[in-house]
């Protein structure tokens, strides 16, 4: 240690730093208060012995000095002080000095004090050297925090959360949630939306709902099935998390058109459907593993589906929210939960959630990330983010179609032949569209051109090839026996074609698309019905809303030779 | 909470108690390390009998400590779990993966 000695007499100095020179110390000198101040600014010693009276300045004084200026640094200070000194001392201990050793001095005592200050003075260097390091992985696993945070702000992009058919809250337990909420809709405007929960809260639970999102996102904006949308996303946890590490995770789609709504549950609590007057009406408890402990092949990833005909509500949780606990250790609850959703009306829903919560838990914190979501459906009138609406095309087609009879015209041309063995498995309709995303004047209404590629090539699929009956649609449970009946045909198809042509007609200043699909099946008598140009000519209801739709969209439909082929001409409104 | 090993025979019980969360996983490692490591031990029994909680951490520990005992040829299950335990593990459909008992 270096040790600085102070005493205004000669002899006791000298005494003194011998003694502790004796025992492998280093000793610097000072005579009074004012000098120890100057000596200890430029040497910085880690100990000091200081005699209390003193001229120009005393050693209390001084040990007040050095005590200010020394900071976090502690430097032990030890008076060495006579009898009748004992007032001053105590006032020199009471305000920051740390021992005393009487004179005469007992050099066996100081000898044991000395050491007992190095113990302590090691001590309190390692304490400090640790809490350096805990400051610096402190900072640095702030500032991980911060860029995470980032990241995910960016990944979950908010602005698709901006919808008018679902309202959410995401309430993180620390300053990175584990839950994630996102949504986005496919280019026929049905409605996804994930609700996951990753393992645990904080930095890895946050880094475990990443890898969703970008097939979430992408596969929806395509127009992907939910179930293919899950195919993905558990190969992709599982790819990058190591093993223990899962997903729960709650997948809905509301298609408004289609009249269904379909769920997918892994692993979340019981998701809960409600009916416009808000008593629970059905609820879909979870069926499924989390993702990313199985291959994807062996998780059944058929969603739950629900046929509507009237309004009502999906509410989606993480158990954050039922188990939140207040002190005195009661849950929240799904009761609780349900009943005020039931008693609020749909704008306020959330807002009442949380102001009930709140008031729960009194001001106690929440141990796990909260998360709700509540999407409406069946509502009319509902402001979808909808292209444009259509415009009435003033020219009849009739009077342009000579100046694009001639298919050496277009623009382009995009030709497309699929036989059983790819059928079977080929998602074609997403395939498509992302060559549709690439044309510049098909970009803004993509969501026309979905509706009614699909619409088409599922008539070509299911009746034209796979001889499915509509009529079975009509009965009760028609729906999923209907579904059942053409996996199992499609699974067994063996020979089959289908061909897709998309044309662009060169028409003035514009493009006219036109759409050829052709199958090998029998077809239909199609002559007396369908071709008629009136578009309020609606079929029988054999052939449903879908054909209905695409005449709705399109400038002509025409089914040519036996049935199995049709021509539609759709002429893009102009991009406001 | 400190889990508890008991061994009778081919059988190696781990006895967990209280809450088992993140906070038991360097204890629930090392005695499953050493019941995996036992070469006398073939089926390996997680007692709930005493646990009132579970969180998705501790199913991530189950499934991990899964992997290891598949790995070392071993069978394993999950037994006398309370309703608590029970209705977590439904929740995660783990009973897919898992044998209860």
């Amino acid at each position: 240690m270096k040790i600085l000695v102070v005493d205004d007499t000669e002899a006791i100095l000298l005494l003194i730093s011998r003694f502790v020179e004796a025992l492998g110390h280093q000793a610097i000198l000072a005579r009074n208060g004012q000098e120890a101040i100057d000596v200890w600014r430029a040497e910085r010693p880690d100990l000091v012995l200081m005699d209390v009276m003193m001229p120009i300045m005393s050693g209390p004084e001084a040990a007040v000095q050095i005590k200010a200026e020394s900071g976090a640094t502690w430097v032990p200070i030890v008076f060495v002080t006579g009898v009748g000194e004992e007032n001053a001392l105590a006032d020199a201990i009471e305000r920051g000095a740390d021992d005393y050793i009487n004179k005469p001095v007992n050099f066996r005592v100081l000898e044991a004090k000395l050491k007992a200050f190095g113990r302590t003075l090691d001590l309190n260097r390692k304490v400090r050297e640790q809490s350096q390091t805990l400051a610096d992985y402190y900072e640095h696993a702030e500032e991980e925090k911060r860029v995470v945070r980032h990241l995910m702000e960016q990944m979950v992009n908010s602005e698709r959360l901006a919808d008018p058919q679902f309202e959410y809250w995401l309430s993180p337990a620390e300053s990175l949630s584990g839950d994630l909420i996102a949504a986005a809709r496919t280019p026929g405007q049905a409605l996804h939306i994930l609700l996951a929960d990753g393992i645990g809260h904080g930095l890895t639970a946050a880094l475990n709902v990443l890898p969703l999102t970008q097939p979430f996102y992408s596969m929806t904006e395509k127009g992907y099935s939910i179930s293919d949308i899950l195919f993905e996303m558990n190969s992709k946890v599982r790819q990058v998390l190591p093993i223990g590490r899962f997903v729960c995770v709650a997948l809905i789609s509301i298609d408004e058109v289609g009249g269904t709504v379909e769920v997918w549950n892994g692993g979340m609590p019981p998701i809960q459907v409600l009916n416009a007057q808000g008593e629970v009406s059905r609820v879909c408890n979870s069926g499924n593993l989390p993702l990313g402990i199985v291959p994807s092949h062996s998780l059944d990833l058929v969603p739950e589906r629900l046929y509507f005909k009237e309004p009502g509500f999906i509410v989606a949780y993480s158990d954050g929210l039922v188990e939140a606990r207040n002190k005195q250790k009661a849950e929240f609850g799904l009761d609780a939960l349900l009943a005020t959703l039931a008693k609020s009306s749909k704008d306020s829903m959330i807002a009442n959630v949380q102001a009930e919560l709140s008031e729960f838990l009194a001001g106690e914190q929440h141990h796990d990330d909260v998360s709700l979501v509540v999407a409406q459906f069946g509502v009319d009138g509902l402001e979808l983010n909808k292209a444009a609406p259509v415009e009435t095309n003033v020219e009849k087609f009739e009077d342009i179609s000579p100046q694009f009879s001639q298919t050496a015209d277009c623009n382009w041309r995009y030709s497309l032949i699929l036989s059983a063995q790819e059928l079977r498995y080929l998602n074609t309709i997403p395939f498509m569209m992302s060559f549709v995303k690439e044309i510049k004047t098909l970009t803004h209404v993509q969501s026309d051109v979905f509706l009614i590629l699909t619409e088409l090539f599922v008539n070509a699929l299911d009746h034209g090839l796979l001889l499915m009956d509509s009529k079975m649609k009509s009965d009760p449970d028609g729906m999923e026996s209907y579904l059942a009946q053409r996996a199992e045909r499609l699974a067994n198809l063996q020979e089959g074609k289908i061909e897709i042509d998309l044309m662009g007609l060169k028409y003035k200043d514009s493009e006219v698309l036109k759409i050829r699909l052709k199958d090998s099946g029998l077809g239909f008598d199609w002559a007396d019905t369908y071709n008629a140009n009136d578009k309020s000519a609606i079929p029988s209801d054999s052939f449903g809303r879908g054909v209905t739709l695409v005449r709705a969209l399109a400038m002509k439909v025409q089914y040519i030779g036996l049935g199995n082929e049709v021509e539609v001409y759709y002429m893009p409104p102009k991009a406001t | 909470m400190t889990p508890t090993v008991q061994i009778e025979g081919s059988v190696g019980r781990v006895i967990l108690s209280g809450q088992f969360d993140f906070s038991a996983h360097r204890e629930f490692r090392q005695v499953c390390e050493s019941i995996i490591t036992n070469p006398d031990i073939k089926e390996v029994l997680v007692d709930f009998q005493n646990v009132n909680y579970l969180d998705s951490s501790a199913l991530g520990m189950l499934l991990l400590l899964k992997e290891k005992i598949s790995a070392a040829s071993k069978t394993l299950a999950l037994v006398n779990c309370r309703d608590t335990v029970k209705q977590v593990l439904e929740i995660a459909c783990f009973g897919k993966i898992f044998t209860i008992r």
